[in-house]
């Protein structure tokens, strides 16, 4: 078996384990950790359904960067709509038959890479030359963007100028998921293509202890997802009513 | 405390569905490319490399309409039909698979697995010559 075949499938594995584990261990984390305080930011939602309606539109649409920063929320949109729109287009490389969702991305899925630059050089941009972000910008910050600048870059070159066999790659990555040891397929050795992978292996390997950890957090942010009726009902933590809080006769009901 | 059991319960249905998938992997799928009727030459299968031809043959193709197209530049080193007649072979019965249907074209043989729309065959024809000349008279070679 050729080297480069044996270290990305083993990359490959090894990098899936931690983000998958990583991942679940800080969901976790975040669902186990207490809220104590009442702190939805207000106008808050009165009603639960009203703190999904919120969670979404944060979600989908950033609607609180929107109210605080037009610039910033366009290259924010920009990149995570044209990173959804390519993480789809790849899918095709993990199934076999491709979905008919994934075969009508793919012609929007190669152009999208563009404006996944166009966002994130944005963003870059944003980092570097606001004097304020600047100031409070550490080489983590810059990390990310660099790893996903060079997947972007790496790709769209693959996709549009230098090119690999990727009817071999997906025989590799195939074999690759479905523990097909026995029969592992050899991968194509373009050099962008190695550039590509191990950015994103590398990204695969940070993220469970990054910043990109905003993707589950958002869902456990007390100040969105809190509704707000403090006074309907009243807001304890269980640890904090067993700590604290005797029970006294005059506050037990008769 | 009620989330850490529901989480609980989700973890361990997780892992179950690895385990299940595991072991139900089995094999990957293999792709079947039709063999070519012939070796371009002694030592090289096609007309370029295979790694070439694996990697460029999209851009080799579109090179070529252009040159033919714009500039009246018709060579057959690079010739769309010249690829269909070599690289389309008929099945047991004699019948030639087409573009649109059968895995067994060697175009859409790959192109479906990778998921790439192509449009040559629109227009042109994805069976070799040898198919209809024998009830259309001589092919007009190009």
């Amino acid at each position: 078996m050729e080297f480069w075949t044996a270290f990305y499938a083993i990359s490959f594995y090894v990098a899936t384990f931690i983000l998958m584990f990583g991942l679940g261990y800080k969901i976790f984390q975040y669902a186990v950790t207490p809220a104590p305080l009442k702190i939805p930011t207000t106008p808050a939602p009165l009603t639960t359904g009203g703190v999904v309606v919120r969670l979404l539109l944060e979600v989908v649409i950033f609607r609180s960067l929107f109210r605080s920063n037009k610039w910033i929320w366009l290259f924010a949109i920009i990149f995570h709509f044209a990173l959804w729109i390519v993480l789809v287009r790849h899918l095709r490389y993990f199934m076999d038959p491709v979905w008919t969702l994934v075969v009508l991305a793919q012609p929007f899925g190669k152009y999208a890479s563009f404006a996944m630059l166009l966002g994130l050089f944005g963003l870059l941009a944003r980092r570097m030359f606001v004097v304020r972000i600047n100031y409070i910008s550490v080489p983590s910050d810059y990390l990310m963007l660099f790893l996903l600048l060079v997947i972007g870059i790496s790709g769209t070159l693959i996709s549009f100028v230098t090119r690999t066999d990727i009817v071999q790659f997906k025989a590799f990555m195939l074999s690759v998921l479905c523990f097909d040891w026995s029969n592992l397929q050899t991968m194509p050795t373009d050099t962008m293509l190695l550039i590509h992978l191990t950015a994103v292996i590398s990204l695969m390997i940070v993220f469970p202890f990054s910043k990109l950890l905003h993707v589950p957090g958002i869902f456990f942010a007390p100040t969105r997802n809190q509704v707000d009726n403090p006074r309907e009902k009243r807001h304890v933590a269980p640890w904090a009513v067993k700590e604290f809080e005797t029970t006294p006769a005059s506050t037990t009901s008769e | 405390m009620k989330i850490l059991t529901i989480l609980r319960k989700l973890g361990l249905v997780l892992s179950l569905a690895i385990v299940v998938s595991t072991v139900s992997a089995g094999e990957t799928s293999t792709l079947k490319i039709p063999k070519a009727k012939q070796n371009f030459s002694a030592e090289q299968a096609c007309v370029e490399p295979t790694d070439v031809m694996r990697r460029q043959h999209g851009l080799l193709l579109k090179h070529y309409r252009s040159d033919t197209m714009r500039h009246g530049v018709r060579t057959l080193e690079h010739s769309l039909v010249a690829c269909i007649n070599c690289h389309v072979t008929a099945d047991e019965a004699g019948n030639y698979p087409t573009v649109h249907q059968g895995s067994e074209h060697f175009c859409r043989s790959c192109h479906t697995y990778a998921a790439v729309n192509i449009d040559c065959f629109q227009c042109h024809t994805s069976q070799p010559q040898e198919s209809f000349s024998a009830d259309m008279g001589p092919v007009q070679s190009d």
